[in-house]
């Protein structure tokens, strides 16, 4: 039984982005010897997602827009506030991003694949994407593999 | 809008300088405090760039008599203004200090930087006790700006007695051709930080003011509600910079919320850009 962690970092440049993490996935199973197995991918954290759909260029728009609406990131006024919108002693700024989590958790946090003959084993349109709500900045994503050489 | 300038950020999460002064990691998250993850400059730089902003003011905070830590030394930040030409470096001294004028000047004349930080709440002293005074005196002489931390204080051990804009009333009046700036709008105490830049044209308010709710709404109780926004409009034009505290706060954030309180286009251009120009030198 082989089982190897890696953490791959994202940048993100914008603040609502998603990033094509496939490569990143497969090039972790093909080094990591497993032949039959699973690979599990997860972000680090709690205002991103990771997220499998079609990798075209406008789902890249419309999956963030959308989550957006579903949980935006300053309501429309005289709507409904957050919470958390005050400041965090403990962290020593402000948690301006209630609207952020909330998409991390309509989107969740992560993926899992399985792998055959050491190869990713996806649906032709599958795209493993990291998605970025409070951006830019330089997060982490766990890659778990587990199998058989 | 171009060359946007903040007049007001900690690169206390910067991961290059982490690396090599594993020491700042300590002051980031105990004498600061502050629990982001650390982060490539570059990030920090994107940040900018989604802002609008161009430049960015980099404060460090000399506290060794009464925290026995510095939040970046004045060689710090200069070694990290030399990783890119958009930060303009400001250096801290330790008022309490019997070097403090020669800091200063050393840290002007040689590093090259720019402006004063200081932080009466952290540093613990009134920024009119006399002990700082020979400071003032050689900050005038360089010609360089004081940015003050003022009004309320988030850094743990900071009394907030020390902020408050009354204790700054003197430096105004006895060091006139010396550019002081009242950091935060010196939030809670407003009202009395534009009663001073309206009596005293050498002081300058900047707009990092977060502490509760989001950025659009706190600004927009502060600057329209404590006090109209038509006194910034018209009388403190020349008299305000926009500041964010990142990163305490984003600076988008910041700079998405000064943008909506309903300023003129001549406004924002004078509150982004020429104001700091100005206190920077660049601008007569």
């Amino acid at each position: 039984m082989i089982i190897k962690l890696e953490r791959i970092e994202v940048t993100s440049t914008r603040e609502l982005q998603m990033i094509d993490i496939t490569p990143e996935v497969e090039r972790v199973v093909g080094e990591s010897g497993v032949r039959q197995g699973m690979v599990f991918a997860m972000t680090a954290h709690t205002t991103s997602s990771l997220l499998v759909t079609e990798g075209i260029e406008c789902l890249e728009r419309d999956v963030p827009a959308h989550l957006e609406r579903l949980a935006p990131k300053q309501p429309p006024e005289g709507s409904y506030g957050y919470y958390h919108n005050r400041y965090l002693d403990f962290d020593g700024r402000l948690g301006f991003n209630a609207g952020d989590h909330l998409k991390s958790i309509l989107g969740g946090i992560g993926c899992f694949f399985p792998i055959e003959n050491g190869k990713v084993v996806r649906g032709r349109r599958q795209t493993v994407y990291f998605v970025e709500y409070d951006g830019p900045l330089a997060r982490t994503v766990f890659v778990q593999v587990i199998g058989q050489a | 809008m171009t060359g946007g300038i903040d007049f007001h950020t900690h690169p206390v999460l910067v991961r290059e300088m982490i690396a090599r002064y594993p020491e700042l990691e300590r002051a980031a998250r105990e004498t600061y405090r502050v629990g982001n993850n650390f982060q490539p400059l570059r990030v920090m730089l994107l940040e900018m760039d989604l802002a609008g902003i161009e430049r960015a003011v980099v404060l460090p905070i000399d506290a060794r008599t009464s925290r026995q830590a510095t939040v970046y030394s004045n060689e710090q930040i200069r070694e990290l203004c030399n990783m890119s030409e958009r930060l303009i470096g400001f250096a801290s001294v330790d008022p309490r200090g019997p070097d403090a004028p020669h800091d200063l000047t050393h840290a002007v004349k040689a590093l090259g930087l720019r402006g004063l930080k200081l932080a009466p709440a952290m540093q613990e002293f009134f920024p009119n006790d006399r002990k700082a005074y020979p400071v003032y005196e050689r900050a005038t002489e360089l010609r360089v700006p004081v940015l003050f931390h003022a009004g309320m204080s988030w850094e743990p051990g900071s009394r907030l007695k020390y902020g408050h804009p009354m204790h700054f009333e003197d430096v105004a009046a006895d060091f006139p051709k010396l550019p002081i700036v009242l950091a935060h709008l010196a939030w809670p105490w407003v009202v009395d930080a534009v009663a001073l830049a309206l009596k005293y044209p050498n002081v300058y308010l900047d707009t990092s003011a977060l502490a509760f709710d989001n950025p659009t709404d706190f600004l927009r109780y502060a600057m329209t509600q404590q006090v109209p926004l038509t006194v910034f409009e018209r009388s403190l034009r020349r008299q305000l910079v926009f500041g964010s505290n990142y990163p305490r706060i984003e600076i988008r954030a910041v700079a998405k919320a000064v943008r909506s309180l309903g300023f003129s286009e001549e406004c924002l251009e004078l509150i982004f850009r020429i104001n700091a120009e100005t206190l920077l030198g660049e601008r007569p």
